[in-house]
């Protein structure tokens, strides 16, 4: 296992995003403290953990949707502290997101979910973009679905659909949070294939976050493990799945005992129960 | 905490409301004229969402209510005589006060209820952040064409429901009533001149700015849940009825 506070992919290209001492609060709640995250250009970066550890929360801080505590977080050479709303948009102009549940405009059918970008930021003749939409659909193996509503399409259609429209504008990020909860073994294994082609095909920089420790191990270049507000183990799938630290330990094996406590703190479980208390 | 903590409290909290919710109209005001210039199809399309399927409800209700004032105002009228007075009272009451009023209530409850649940379920549902993902601002694609739409379609429908309403009022008045269909028509358009019908047209105007942006501001800033987004829906309708009412006398005072 590499030191989490020194880990990154260092042989790698360059670092597309980093973050520096991140800390983030919210509500009083510390979510995390000190964050130092570097996302390798080209590689597929997986960032793990426990539910509840702030995997979405790290990825709506990388999208410059909700800022930092503290801490710095670059992306792509550009420090997103000194980006106005305009320089956010013209920055996330060159990211595409897959969210858990795709996320679909259900006002619109497949074929216009997929040009919505396009439509929004380019003025092209409509037969440019129909060979563009067609072409990403395919992608995704549904050329065919073109003209379904995302409420006649199964949970992996859509998220396949949000992947066609994710990579229409030629992302040079695409970040996938859960892509692959919910999914059947078939779904899985095209969206973890698409994934990985996607990519290298591409020439993209991808962030996943899950909790599926085997999509993650067949997948990933590189792997963080979030838990406790920081980075607990950082290293290749293989690194990771070899580290004997308790966390570590108990998260790739997926061990209901140790220091992730699985049950939310309370009071006595005899005593609650005796005194018939009704919880405050 | 005490009463007059409390009471400081929610004073605080309205104010904070108040200021955000004027922030965010002023916003949707400055990406209207743009909007309306370069995508005209989204404006139109939302005009047709909130207006053309409004459109049953209002003439239903225009027409009962021009009947139940025709039968109102032949009661009371025929008690001094002057029931030739009907075109006019009808006509005048439709246009400056009954058919903006009755017209914006009916729109907050339809229209607005369901802006509101629109932009709210597209929160609760990440399309807005989807939006904002792909560089596109929700309240410049999603938020400013349904409040010109709103604003746009107030005044139509306003004036549909007047005019429904005075076939209504003559329905019971020249055909069930008896009174003289000459002197129906004539009182009416003796007495209503230009000025009436822009006092109409002016105060459905400012119920189409309110209502559009309370519903779109609810919508918008809902908690992203089903709680959060029917509790959003409830606001929209009670807040604009109130707001309705309120702004309809100072512009009735300042109109007059």
């Amino acid at each position: 296992m590499t030191d989490p506070s020194t880990a990154a992919p260092a042989a790698g290209p360059a670092p597309f995003v980093r973050l520096e001492g991140v800390g983030y609060e919210v509500a009083g709640r510390t979510i995390f403290d000190k964050l130092d995250i570097t996302i390798a250009r080209g590689r597929v970066t997986a960032v793990m953990g426990p539910s509840g550890t702030g995997k979405t929360t790290l990825l709506r801080l990388i999208t410059g949707q909700i800022r930092p505590s503290r801490g710095r977080i670059t992306v792509d050479g550009e420090d997103l502290a000194l980006l106005d709303t305009d320089g956010l948009y013209r920055l996330r102009r060159g990211m595409g997101m897959l969210f858990q549940n795709g996320a679909l405009l259900t006002d619109l059918d497949v074929y216009e979910n997929v040009a919505f970008p396009l439509r929004e930021h380019a003025r092209l003749p409509e037969p440019l973009v129909a060979r563009i939409v067609l072409m990403k659909l395919n992608t995704v193996g549904l050329r065919g679905a073109a003209r379904l509503r995302p409420a006649e399409l199964s949970g992996g259609m859509a998220r396949r659909v949000a992947l066609a429209r994710a990579i229409v504008m030629d992302p040079k990020l695409l970040i996938y949070d859960e892509p692959f909860a919910g999914l059947d073994p078939i779904a899985l294994g095209v969206v973890l294939r698409l994934i990985r082609d996607t990519n290298d095909a591409l020439g993209l920089t991808s962030v996943v976050v899950s909790h599926d420790v085997q999509e993650i191990s067949l997948l990933a270049d590189y792997a963080y493990l979030l838990s406790g507000g920081g980075v607990v183990a950082a290293g290749t799938p293989a690194e990771l799945a070899r580290d004997a630290s308790p966390v570590v330990h108990q998260f790739m094996g997926g061990l209901p005992d140790g220091p992730v406590a699985f049950d939310y703190p309370a009071s006595d479980y005899a005593e609650q129960l005796l005194g018939a208390e009704v919880p405050a | 905490m005490s009463v007059a903590g409390e009471f400081v409290a929610s004073g605080r909290a309205v104010l904070i409301k108040a200021g955000s919710f004027t922030l965010f109209t002023l916003r949707l005001a400055r990406v209207a004229p743009a909007l309306v210039l370069r995508r005209p199809g989204l404006v139109v399309e939302q005009v047709f969402n909130t207006g053309a399927l409004s459109l049953v409800i209002i003439m239903m209700s225009g027409l009962f209510v021009g009947m139940v004032l025709a039968l109102q105002g032949y009661d009371l009228l025929q008690r001094f005589g002057s029931t030739d007075a009907l075109g006019s009272a009808t006509g005048l009451a439709l246009l400056e006060e009954l058919g903006p009023v009755i017209t914006a209530l009916l729109f907050a409850g339809r229209a607005g209820t369901a802006l509101t649940s629109e932009i709210g379920l597209m929160n609760a549902t990440d399309q807005l952040s989807a939006m904002e993902m792909m560089a596109v601002d929700p309240v410049r694609r999603v938020c400013a064409p349904r409040f010109v739409g709103g604003v746009i379609a107030m005044p139509l429908l306003a004036a549909i429901f007047s005019m429904i309403g005075m076939f209504g009022a003559q329905l019971v008045g020249v055909t069930l009533k008896g009174v003289d269909a000459g002197q129906f028509w004539s009182q009416m358009r003796g007495s209503v001149d230009l000025k009436d019908v822009d006092q109409g047209i002016i105060k459905s105007l400012v119920f189409g700015l309110a209502c559009s942006a309370i519903a779109v501001y609810e919508g918008y800033h809902a908690v992203p849940t089903a709680e959060g987004v029917g509790r959003a829906t409830t606001r929209t309708v009670v807040t604009s009825s109130v707001a309705i009412l309120i702004l309809d006398y100072m512009l009735t005072a300042v109109l007059l």
